[in-house]
């Protein structure tokens, strides 16, 4: 039988989150084990400010739900991401110089 | 009788964006505030590199490994709350909620283990730069952990009472949506203050 569609419309929006929450965990363990190896420089610590954007994004597209708004609030996370993502990348480049 | 194919519902775009709209302005203001922040940790850091390496090796990333998954799996029990909500399971999403709120204080158990550890060991904020930023940064961010816990508890008691229906549930989406702020402004604080160097 069929599911109502409010159930399949709540399924078919939980399950990629259940999928984004799995995929969070694995970036969250890979950004630990890279500090306790004590990896450093600035490539890996681009590689780790990109797992926290895309750990960003991903909260904003699916918990927050914006995947599903049009218009300018459609990106309003992903340009807040843009704002501290660059100045973090910019500063640590001029560190490593 | 054959049963009939289940028909993939679309789900429906809108223009704005879950809850209230006044809850998102005040979510852009507090985003606003801690990019802020972490653009001048990035940038104080430039003159100190070596100061700020050695003081980030005496902060504790197991904990900090803890709590990252504490307010992940927290922001995905909102999520859940939500879902239920929208089909009208207000038990669910009490449980969902009472849940989230529990791994917020699991947060605010580590991370104050941690503030005592650093105080015991004589830091405090006019330590040096790096501890500075280390404590008013976390501290900052450890006080909207506990205003989000305040909101999500009130979600759960107006849901309890039956303010909430699968038609009506704006305050649960509110709610949710000033969590996974919490949550966002972490994922971001968790590398650059323990991990990148």
């Amino acid at each position: 039988m069929p599911l109502p569609a409010p159930l399949q419309t709540q399924r078919r929006w939980l399950r990629p989150c259940t999928w984004v929450y799995l995929a969070m965990l694995g970036l969250t363990l890979a950004t630990f084990a890279i500090g306790v190896a004590g990896l450093g420089g600035l490539t890996v610590s681009l590689s780790v400010l990109g797992f926290a954007l895309l750990k960003g994004q991903l909260v904003g597209d699916y918990f927050m739900g914006l995947k599903f708004v049009r218009g300018p609030w459609r990106w309003v996370i992903a340009l807040w991401l843009l704002l501290p993502g660059a100045l973090i990348g910019l500063a640590f480049t001029l560190a490593s110089r | 009788m054959s049963v009939p194919a289940a028909i993939p519902v679309p789900i429906q775009a809108t223009r704005y964006p879950p809850g209230d709209l006044a809850i998102w302005i005040f979510i852009l203001a507090e985003l606003g505030v801690f990019a802020a922040f972490f653009a001048a940790y990035a940038f104080a850091r430039i003159g100190e590199v070596t100061l700020f390496n050695a003081c980030q090796e005496t902060l504790d990333r197991r904990a900090a490994l803890i709590n990252t998954l504490a307010l992940i799996t927290s922001s995905y029990f909102v999520v859940r709350a939500v879902a239920a909500i929208r089909v009208g399971r207000t038990r669910g999403c009490i449980g969902w909620l009472l849940a989230a709120i529990g791994m917020g204080f699991v947060f605010l158990v580590v991370k104050i283990a941690e503030y005592t550890h650093h105080f015991e060991a004589g830091v405090n904020l006019s330590t040096n730069t790096f501890y500075m930023f280390y404590l008013s940064l976390t501290f900052f961010h450890f006080m909207h952990v506990i205003l989000g816990m305040v909101i999500l508890a009130a979600v759960a008691l107006k849901a309890r009472r039956g303010a909430y229906s699968a038609a009506e549930h704006t305050g649960v989406e509110t709610g949710a949506s000033y969590w996974h702020m919490v949550d966002l402004v972490w994922l971001i604080l968790f590398p650059l203050i323990y991990v990148m160097r």
